[in-house]
């Protein structure tokens, strides 16, 4: 029994809980529930307000159900969508107020938080269930005037910056999640980069979920002022639990006028057992808005985890010149699902796109790519760029290729390559005549395939991904 | 070192090697030669562990069950087979494949694996005594290689990995006049007491520059007889059809 | 617009002399599409032209009953020339004419089928219509291992005798093994404002070969849809070629159940629009086992406020190994209120498969304008020779010369 509990663990490493008293919210969804939560966390009333808006407008929406996964129906009300360490009533004002605990979840998921041992050159805020627990880095970007803090923080210290771009770009009015999220949604991450300053260093936020029936609600906004640079990175992990747990977050990006913002995340929700069991529905809206001419935004992402895995992080090219990029990988193994792709929305003239797509499927599982590609009749001489290809190992998984042209302009051009494949059994041989075995071949083989996206992640990130793809595939052929 | 008795191949049924017997030992170098379809390409597909054959017989290597050893730990144990359409792999640069690949047989022999500038500097030095240009290295593993240079790369690969045992198959086929010289060479600088070749092919051009001991002629899965190099110029001069 | 389908329903029954069970199964077919309607863009396979509207803003009020009982006069002029061909004629949507007369008479088999089956029932409400309307349903049986000598040209000739009808035609065909049939679907309209509805359905014995080219040339103001139901057994090969141009509105559907092993299907269009036309391809090639290959090429060149959208779906079922698929859209759009929506699906369950798809929209290449014109070609023949070109490898994929002849000339491309 204890032999079968460990190799669970060593599937999913990060599989552990933090036995840490929380403070929650009744379970449920209501009014009460969202002034408790504006309540708790002091904020002004237009934010109240804001919320409670979002929540009416909720109550006239439908969970949509185009997508290909399909999960069971979620009992909104059988949630908890308030949930933070109790040593956090009175927020800590150092790291050395935190609970020794969670410093030591961060430390088993290879996040240090104490400065003395911090990663190098990434500043980091570090989200635990509901809320920010921790900045590090603070001083040095404050010199430059960037703003790096949790978004509580910043609307109680910045609540003209956040009142200005708070649902710009996901309105309270988009679709069920964006909204449910607007309505309850608990921390996350601040950034704001002022004009012409380029972050020296990379940005991260580490989202953990703790709590049990407990969604994870969390809201990002990033500003990038004129001129300036940005590059973010965005890892999540949860504790392996018998129940699906929700995550719907919403990222907001905006890029002012030459302004470029690279978002990066390394998605490894705990995907749920060998047989289905658990796992995170993850169901998170990332969208970004290139506001002004010349702005740039680059979205990366390598997603392992999760039981479901349904987003499209997108694009809207306003600006004119401006560029917009989505490189993914996707890895599907077992029972999980993935839905996901993105939208390059070309409004601005001159303004480009690119997509690079690669989707492995192995087990069981099922893998959708999903994409549109709109260029208006406004947006003369745009381009976009898209390449989705597929691998499947076995014959009991689906990989779906399914985008959406859509071209209004004619002087603009959209070109869309995609193809599915499998590695060749003269590839393995040739690699295991080489020495290496069937499970090094086939990590080198994938590894190499998905290359022209592990390029475009920051070094760091880069090596923890290449690894994180051979562990995903573990045990999938032969 | 290598004793193969009475293997039969076969593939849907169809016979392709028929009671085939040969034994290598420490230091030999054997040249088969044979028709197309004659069964060359299966014997080094057996040797070197790829699935979908048929197969009865025996097969020593170093006095053990060849087919109890799977493919990569065949290559740990020192066989290498130079490919005769090498595969291209997409994405996998040159030198991280090769570094992989002798670390894992460094790992599996008990040895040191190499570190990135002590694996470089290896590299360097037989990519030079190749003429392999170093640039190539950096590229996908085989991607947009002309013929020649994968095959060079086959060799290259070889030297740096030094087996005990390597099968050429059709090393020579597609190689001009210069590369031949150079595969040749590679060859040559390899042969030493304890380590072997197997040379498939199917002219005898590659023979002038690679002396063997042996040569063997196989037609339909057997082989008909078996001699010294001269029976390679024998060979040339008859042709296999007149050839029995 | 019940009402009306009810009082017209009730009409073409007691007109004709349907069996009792055909009366039932057209009963269901109608309550069916009562409670569905016509298709919205809110349905996926419509969101890109949604025929509702297009029925509502084109035409209005349809009237779904039409009279039979008057023979039309066949004005022979519409006949297609220069090539001998058999013939049937629907005249608004009546069977003016079957003619076989090149062919061995025993080799074809003409069945005027009462017994109507629901096997194509909820494929989508439009069927649902056709199903419960459709006047008569003819089957043509051709005969083991016998290739027709001439294609078969079927005429969809309309007259202005007809305004704001709906009209359903149904044609059932059979190739049974190692037969061969030629047939192109021939469209000259002078009405306008009509709802045309057609489905066609193909059952392909082993090593048997359908030949189907569409033309839609001739300009009109009419809504048209079509649905091809292709079922194929081992080895046997459609080819279908849809020439997308004269109507108002059409929609074309194209599905094809790959059932037999080494069975393939070839799928070719060309979408020539301009003045607001709305035209759709949606193909849906199933790969049901193995050994199976498909390949779509599509290409469009789409003038003032013109609209063309191109979905096409491969899938492939787990036991569907060593499945090829391979699809490709282009487009050149000419003007800047023409648009282009493609949608080119893959939904793959099998590991061993090689497919791919690719979509390309664009405008003319400028610098091969100017290098044309400096060779003193003016701009408009400039133009013209690049739209040609561009079209012409899809013509060049139709096998059957005389049909590519026919197209070419009908497109006014010069050899």
């Amino acid at each position: 029994m204890r032999e079968k509990e460990l190799n669970i663990l060593k599937d999913y490493k990060y599989g552990f809980t933090t036995d840490i008293e929380s403070v929650k919210a009744p379970k449920g969804l209501n009014q009460e529930v969202i002034r408790f939560i504006s309540n708790i966390k002091k904020e002004p009333q237009w934010l109240l307000e804001w919320r409670l808006k979002a929540f009416e407008r909720l109550k006239a929406l439908k969970e949509p159900d185009w997508q290909k996964p399909k999960y069971p129906k979620i009992d909104y009300q059988d949630l908890y969508y308030y949930s933070a360490p109790k040593s956090f009533k009175e927020k800590p004002n150092s790291l050395d107020d935190l609970d020794p605990k969670l410093l030591d979840t961060y430390k088993k998921l290879g996040i240090p938080l104490q400065e003395q041992k911090r990663l190098n050159g990434i500043a980091v805020d570090a989200v635990f269930d509901s809320v920010s627990v921790a900045t590090t880095f603070k001083e040095k970007l404050t010199e430059k005037g960037i703003i790096f803090c949790s978004i509580s923080e910043a609307v109680q210290k910045y609540p003209e910056l956040v009142k200005k771009y708070l649902g710009t770009v996901i309105p309270i009015t988009d679709h069920y999640f964006a909204t449910l999220n607007s309505a309850v949604f608990t921390d996350g991450s601040f950034v704001y980069i002022p004009p012409n300053i380029r972050c020296p260093m990379e940005l991260s936020t580490y989202f953990r979920i703790n709590a049990s029936d407990t969604g994870q609600f969390e809201r990002t906004l990033i500003i990038a002022d004129k001129g300036s640079y940005v590059s973010y990175l965005e890892g999540c992990t949860a504790p392996m639990r018998d129940e699906n747990q929700l995550h719907a977050a919403n990222v907001e990006l905006i890029a002012l006028d030459d302004a470029e913002i690279k978002y990066s995340t390394v998605q490894n929700w705990y995907p749920g057992d060998k047989d289905g069991k658990g796992g995170i529905y993850n169901f998170v809206t990332k969208r970004g808005l290139c506001k002004g001419k010349n702005s740039k935004i680059s979205w990366t992402q390598v997603e392992t985890g999760s039981a479901i895995t349904w987003k499209y992080p997108s694009c809207i090219l306003q600006g004119d010149n401006s560029i917009g990029e989505f490189y993914s990988i996707a890895i599907t193994n077992n029972h999980q699902k993935a839905d996901t792709g993105t939208k390059m929305i070309h409004l601005g003239k001159n303004t480009k796109s690119k997509i690079i797509s690669k989707g492995i499927s192995a087990g069981l599982s099922d893998m959708t790519y999903r994409g549109l590609v709109d260029i208006s009749s406004r947006a003369n001489n745009s381009r976009n760029y898209t390449q989705c290809d597929s691998l499947l190992m076995g014959n009991k998984c689906g990989a779906h290729t399914i985008p959406y042209i859509k071209n209004k302009n004619l002087e603009s051009n959209i070109e869309h390559e995609a193809t599915t494949s499998k590695i060749s059994e003269d590839q393995l041989h040739y690699c295991q005549q080489r020495g290496l075995n069937q499970e090094e071949a086939v990590g080198l083989i994938v590894n190499g395939f998905c290359k022209e996206v592990l390029q475009q992640l920051p070094m760091e990130f880069a090596v923890e991904a290449q690894k994180l793809v051979g562990i995903s595939l573990e045990g999938s052929v032969g | 070192m290598l004793k193969i008795n009475n293997l039969n191949a076969k593939i849907d049924k169809k016979i392709i090697l028929n009671n085939f017997s040969l034994n290598i030992n420490p230091g030999e170098v054997h040249a088969i030669m044979g028709p197309n379809g004659s069964g060359k390409s299966t014997l080094s597909n057996i040797l070197s562990g790829k699935k979908g054959y048929d197969v009865t017989g025996e097969i020593l290597y170093e006095n053990k069950n060849l087919f109890e050893l799977e493919t990569e730990e065949r290559a740990h144990k020192g066989i290498f087979l130079a490919f005769q359409y090498p595969l291209e792999i997409p994405g996998v640069n040159t030198n991280i494949f090769l570094k992989t690949s002798l670390n894992a047989i460094r790992r599996a022999n008990g040895e040191k694996e190499l570190d990135a500038i002590e694996f470089l500097n290896l590299v360097k030095e037989k990519a030079k005594n190749l003429k392999f240009e170093e640039e190539k290295l950096n590229r996908q593993l085989n991607v947009g290689f002309s013929g020649g240079e994968k095959k060079k790369n086959e060799i290259l690969q070889m030297s740096i990995l030094n087996p005990k045992l390597s099968i050429l198959d059709e090393t020579d086929s597609g190689l001009d006049i210069d590369a031949l010289r150079i595969v040749a060479d590679g060859v040559n600088s390899l042969r030493k007491k304890n380590n072997s070749f197997l040379i498939i092919t199917h002219y005898q051009r590659l023979l002038d520059y690679i002396k063997p001991d042996f040569v063997h002629v196989l037609i339909n899965g057997k082989i008909i007889k078996s001699g010294g190099p001269e029976l390679a110029l024998e060979l040339e001069k008859k042709g296999y059809e007149n050839f029995n | 617009m019940r009402e009306q389908l009810v009082t017209d329903f009730d009409k073409i029954i007691s007109d004709s002399n349907f069996s009792k069970k055909d009366i039932e199964l057209k009963r269901i077919s109608l309550d069916k599409f009562i409670e569905d309607g016509f298709p919205t863009k809110k349905k996926e396979d419509w969101k890109f032209l949604d025929i509702n509207r297009a029925i509502e803003k084109n035409i209005g009020e349809l009237d779904f009953y039409n009279d039979y009982s008057f023979q039309n006069k066949i004005d022979t002029s519409y006949f297609v020339k220069g090539l001998e061909h058999n013939k049937i004629v629907f005249i608004n949507g009546r069977i003016e004419k079957i003619d076989f007369k090149s062919e061995d008479s025993n080799k074809i088999e003409i069945i005027e089928e009462s017994n109507l089956s629901n096997k194509f029932n909820n494929i989508n409400s439009l069927i649902n219509l056709n199903n419960a309307f459709a006047n008569k349903n003819y089957k043509i049986n051709v005969k083991e291992n016998y290739s027709l000598k001439k294609p078969l040209i079927v005429y969809h000739l309309t007259s202005n005798k007809i305004y704001k009808k709906n009209i359903n035609l149904r044609l059932d065909f059979k190739l049974e093994s190692n037969s061969s049939l030629r047939l192109i679907d021939y469209f000259e309209d002078d009405s306008k404002d009509n709802f045309i509805n057609i489905f066609y359905n193909f059952d392909l014995e082993k090593d048997s070969s359908l030949k189907n080219y569409k033309i839609d040339h001739k300009d009109n103001k009419n809504v048209k849809y079509s649905f091809n139901n292709i079922d194929q057994k081992e080895n046997s090969i459609s080819e279908t070629f849809i020439l997308s141009s004269g109507s108002s509105f059409f929609k074309n559907e194209v599905n094809c159940d790959l059932n037999g092993k080494y069975s393939s299907a070839f799928v070719n269009g060309i979408f020539k629009l301009e003045d607001f036309k709305n035209h759709e391809i949606k193909t849906n090639i199933n790969h049901l086992t193995e050994n199976t290959k498909s390949y779509q090429l599509i290409k469009s060149v789409l003038g003032e406020g013109s609209k063309a959208a191109y979905q096409g779906k491969i899938s492939v079922n787990s036991i569907a190994q060593k499945t090829d698929g391979y699809q490709l859209s282009k487009c050149i759009l000419l003007d800047k209120t023409s648009e282009f929506n493609a949608k080119p699906e893959l939904e793959i369950y099998a590991d061993d498969v090689k497919c791919s798809h690719g979509s390309a929209s664009g405008s003319l290449n400028e610098d091969s304008i100017f290098y044309l014109m400096s060779r003193g070609i003016n701009y408009e023949q400039a133009k013209e020779l690049l739209i040609n070109g561009f079209l012409l490898d899809v013509i060049e994929k139709i096998t059957d010369s005389e049909t590519k002849n026919l197209i070419k000339n009908t497109l006014g491309l010069k050899e």
